[in-house]
């Protein structure tokens, strides 16, 4: 899922500026599961908003809405028959969320209330990691189900390098080396021999390198 | 007199492009820089233009530079993060380069290694700031400096662009104005008609526009360029005075040394003459102006 981590208050109010109807929008997916944009957070945020403002003796209408998604379309769209009613709305979605109800709804500011972060996985309630970059040509078959393109600080794909000490990364003694973790898995699977054929050259073109990316399955298209 | 000199004292300054070899051998580069020493102000030295690999500039500029011609070394975002780009221009000035030319760099897909991976860990503004920085004695990290480098510092703007607004344009002339660019070179010029609009409302006091004049080789690279580079404009007029010239070669030389001679009376701050692999013809073109 994608990985986000709310913003705090003082910068979602600054971006608020003089704005005095606004909508508090969340989503129902991955910031959801990651506790940073859902229903819940939405309540939250709408009631610390109002009571700033309250404070301030500012008459703002704060609403709250929580769609199925913001990457969507149609669920976007349930919004449009109340939306000009706010001059503004705080998307507590990912970037991808955000983007999508702004392209929507042209002549109203959307805010981010989050920052999106990476695309990850729950390792126990309140801590994600990252395990994916979206490279857009996986290697994962060969490195045990293991990516160094996401876990290597250094993106080495014929590890370890020489920072690697007692299975440590050496950007910090508490990241596992990714590599060591390659080599277990690979040892467990009794694949070794994987480990020592040297990894081709990659091709970042199909990474974000390329410029912005798409995928087009024609198979599916209406 | 240096570059700097003389684009302070708003001589018309002579700037040559010098493409650093696809390869080790530098003879090539150096027999033709040293053709036309003396007829020219500085070589720019292309970073790796298109993305297509070759020699970096920081090379072929203190090769040229070890040779006592004056460089201007052009500088991008793509090839390099923030720690590489200080040390190379701290590099480049321990090693005699005085200009510097920040140009934004085509993305690798453009070239010939379309699998790399851009850096662009900083963009050209702020590449402009972090030589502001070095040149007051500190890092990025703020870290005190055991010598500052001094730079004169030129970027390009796309004044002539067939398809550029020229409100953005001088817009964009001031961003980098304050950001320290002291001279600019503009896409490849074949008409002064197209660059009119911002000629005549930049600050020529602050605003040192330098040109690029590019020889045309045949009647098919003008045609080309008309029909599928968006952003330069050829007249039909030049296409057909190529056309119907009897020795073409000839003709594109002439019209560049033209082409040059009209920017000097016009009052420009110089030209960048680009030759495109045709550098053994620069004295030719040189010669006429």
């Amino acid at each position: 899922m994608i990985v986000a981590d709310k913003k705090p208050i003082e910068e979602i109010i600054e971006e608020l500026g003089t704005h005095e109807k606004i909508l508090i929008l969340g989503c129902n997916e991955c910031v959801t599961v990651c506790e940073a944009g859902g229903k819940k957070e939405v309540g939250i945020l709408a009631s610390a908003l109002r009571m700033y403002f309250l404070n301030q003796k500012r008459d703002v209408k704060i609403d709250e809405e929580t769609l199925q998604r913001q990457c969507d379309h149609e669920y976007l769209e349930e919004i449009r028959d109340r939306v000009d009613r706010y001059d503004a709305i705080v998307s507590l979605a990912c970037g991808v969320g955000v983007q999508f109800a702004a392209e929507k709804y042209f002549s109203t500011p959307v805010y981010p209330g989050v920052n999106t972060c990476f695309m990850g996985a729950t390792e126990e309630r309140g801590l994600w990691t990252e395990r994916c970059q979206g490279c857009g040509q996986c290697i994962l078959a060969r490195t045990g189900g293991i990516c160094p393109v996401s876990r290597c600080a250094k993106r080495v794909l014929n590890g370890p390098c020489g920072g690697s000490t007692d299975g440590k990364c050496e950007i910090n003694k508490e990241i596992i080396c990714a590599w060591q973790l390659i080599i277990e898995r690979l040892k467990a699977l009794d694949r070794l021999d994987d480990y020592e054929a040297l990894s081709p050259l990659k091709d970042w073109s199909t990474d974000r390198a390329g410029g912005p990316r798409k995928v087009v399955r024609e198979d599916v298209q209406p | 007199m240096g570059l700097q000199k003389k684009i302070e004292s708003d001589d018309f300054a002579i700037l040559v492009e010098m493409e650093p070899p696809k390869g080790a051998d530098v003879s090539s580069m150096v027999n033709n820089a040293q053709k036309v020493k003396g007829m020219v102000d500085a070589f720019v030295v292309p970073e790796m233009s298109n993305a297509v690999m070759r020699m970096s500039s920081l090379g072929g500029a203190m090769i040229l530079e070890s040779r006592g011609l004056e460089t201007v070394m052009q500088l991008n975002c793509r090839d390099r993060n923030r720690l590489a780009l200080q040390a190379d221009l701290l590099a480049a000035n321990g090693c005699g380069v005085s200009n510097v030319m920040v140009v934004k760099g085509e993305e690798p897909g453009f070239g010939d290694h379309h699998q790399a991976r851009g850096v662009y860990d900083i963009d050209l503004v702020e590449l402009l700031q972090v030589i502001n920085g070095l040149q007051r004695g500190r890092d990025m990290a703020g870290i005190e400096l055991n010598g500052a480098p001094q730079f004169l510092v030129g970027s390009t703007v796309e004044a002539g662009a067939r398809d550029k607004s020229p409100e953005l344009i001088l817009e964009e002339i001031n961003r980098l104005n304050q950001a320290g660019t002291r001279f600019f070179i503009t896409p490849p010029l074949f008409d002064l008609a197209a660059i009119e609009a911002v000629w005549q409302r930049v600050d020529r006091e602050t605003t040192k526009i330098i040109p690029t004049v590019l020889l045309l080789k045949s009647l098919g690279m003008a045609r080309y360029i008309a029909r599928n580079v968006s952003h330069t404009f050829i007249p039909d007029a030049l296409i057909e005075r190529i056309q119907s010239a009897p020795d073409k070669v000839r003709e594109c030389l002439d019209i560049a040394s033209e082409t040059v001679g009209t920017l000097k009376q016009e009052g420009f701050s110089g030209v960048l003459l680009a030759t495109i692999g045709w550098e053994d013809k620069l004295p030719e073109i040189l010669k006429r102006i």
